[in-house]
């Protein structure tokens, strides 16, 4: 019979540190996952991490996942990679200047070291920064990057030494509620029960809620990345330019390949997730505009995936009007940095009755209303 | 003698015996090792090493290379430096 505690829909990093943490709590948690892990967007993401926001629950999640990825590698016998190389947003006009001035106030009642820096002390961080119509930026030297593969299946792995399962390439199809328990039935037609299911479907997990006829607002948008051939150490952070044109990347530490991404606008909506060549020429454009020096680096790949953008910006955390099925999913392009955080978190949830942060601003039905300003 | 590793994937220095164990953990398709260890991630993108991986997979699944999917090739086929690729966006139409 294959009955655990917990079944987990989604193998992505958010359904692997749900489920590291429930089993770190004795839960006998099980993983199914229609493709492989990594397959949905986590194995899109570039790796990016930051506290650097605008919404405290974010900024205080944010801080607890720095804390784990600070010591994930030891804790999960696998290198994730982590580096605190910082994450630096750049301010070409005054009205980025004024938001980043706000949003360092919230962060500093935080604690975050973040200050508003020079454009010669941004050009100290990154030499040979183009400083043109350059106001100076908002840094904070905590911020870094992991390996969201690494991450993920270290937390599989971690899983499966505490009795835990992974079934890759099992898609469910079907959920039923039957007395206590849930039946859930895969496209094989094999069938699993529990009395607790969570939703980490990622940009499908509209769809794995229709399943039990579930409203779930969250929808996929289009991102694309690439990354660049090894090349000599450059910079330490996250690089942000914001301007409508602007884009992001960085350096990884590890392995020195240059990885980055933009935000289209208009944004791309819609599960289409193919590579485009305005992507492939325009993303080096912007690189270059940033750092001239960048120009004789090859790229290497590009590739695209799917934020899971929920109405206002932020993530679903929630039990729903369904007792024992939950979601843990519309990350919102965030993902990868808030699941050590929200994984640890929402265990807490489950196993204590209350989460030691309280979670309640990202349930289900909330008021979709408000945005996050640094997205 | 010392006898010397045998490398699936050059551009990234993956001995077979890394691969091994990953395989043996039950990770068993070329894309799931492709993301665990880098294979093919490297300079010349899977051109020799995806064959040898196969090869492997196949040697402890007993599933026939034929019947192995290779990783989705991702553009550009060749690496191609930023300058060039930003040219494209200098020119006005
Ligand atoms: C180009 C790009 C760059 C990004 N950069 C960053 C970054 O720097 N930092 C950051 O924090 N985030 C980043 N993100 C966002 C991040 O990738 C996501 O927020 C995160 O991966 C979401 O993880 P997840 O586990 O919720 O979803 P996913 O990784 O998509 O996992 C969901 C899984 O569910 C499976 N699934 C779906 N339906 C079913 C079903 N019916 N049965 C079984 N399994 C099912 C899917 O196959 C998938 O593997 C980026 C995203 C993109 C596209």
């Amino acid at each position: 019979m294959k009955s655990p505690d917990v079944i987990i829909i989604g193998g992505g990093v958010v359904g692997a540190s749900v489920g590291y943490y429930l089993a770190k709590e004795k839960r006998k948690v099980y993983i199914l996952e229609k493709e492989y892990p990594t397959a949905g967007s986590t194995g899109k993401a570039i790796g990016g991490v930051r506290q650097q926001f605008s919404h405290n629950l974010t900024i205080r999640i944010m801080i607890e996942s720095v804390k784990i990825f600070s010591q994930l590698s030891e804790e999960l016998e696998m290198d994730i990679e982590w580096y605190p190389g910082g994450y630096l947003f750049l301010a070409h006009s005054e009205e980025m200047k004024n938001n980043y001035l706000k949003a360092i106030a919230i962060q500093k009642s935080f604690n975050l070291p973040v200050s508003f820096i020079s454009p010669e002390e941004c050009q100290k961080i990154v030499p040979s920064l183009n400083l043109e119509n350059l106001l100076g930026g908002a840094f904070c030297p905590t911020d870094g990057h992991a390996n969201p593969f690494k991450v993920t299946y270290g937390y599989l792995e971690g899983i499966k030494r505490e009795k835990g399962k992974l079934f890759s390439y099992t898609e469910v199809v079907k959920i039923k509620k039957e007395g206590r328990d849930f039946s859930v039935w895969t496209e094989k037609g094999e069938k699993f029960s529990a009395p607790i299911v969570i939703n980490c479907a990622g940009p499908w997990a509209g769809e794995v809620g229709k399943l039990v006829n579930l409203e779930i607002p969250i929808y996929p948008e289009r991102h694309e990345g690439l990354v660049t051939e090894e090349a000599p150490s450059l910079f330490d952070p996250m690089i942000v330019d914001y301007r409508p044109d602007g884009c992001y990347f960085f350096q990884f530490h590890s392995t020195r390949h240059i990885i980055g991404c933009y935000t289209p606008i208009p944004p791309v909506l819609g599960p289409d997730n193919s590579s485009t060549f305005q992507f492939l020429t325009e993303m080096p454009r912007r690189m270059q505009r940033l750092i001239p020096k960048l120009g004789e680096i090859r790229i290497l790949r590009q590739w695209a995936g799917s934020y899971e953008m929920t109405p206002d910006g932020n993530p679903i955390v929630s039990e729903t009007e369904i007792e024992g099925f939950y979601v843990v999913a519309g990350m919102s392009g965030h993902g990868f940095m808030l699941a050590p955080g929200i994984g640890k978190l929402f265990a807490e949830m489950i196993t204590k009755g209350k989460s030691s942060i309280p979670l309640d601003e990202f349930r289900l039905n909330r008021d979709f209303g408000k945005k996050e300003v640094m997205r | 003698m010392k006898k010397r590793p045998k490398i699936v994937c050059r551009c990234e220095g993956i001995e077979e015996k890394e691969v091994m164990e990953w395989i043996k953990r039950g990770y068993r398709t070329p894309e799931e090792l492709k993301r665990i260890l880098r294979i093919g991630m490297g300079h010349c993108q899977g051109r020799t090493c995806f064959s040898l991986l196969v090869r492997l997979i196949s040697r402890e699944t007993k599933i026939p290379p034929r019947e192995i999917k290779l990783p989705k090739r991702r553009s550009p086929l060749k690496p191609v430096p930023i300058r060039i690729l930003a040219h494209f966006r200098d020119e006005k139409p």
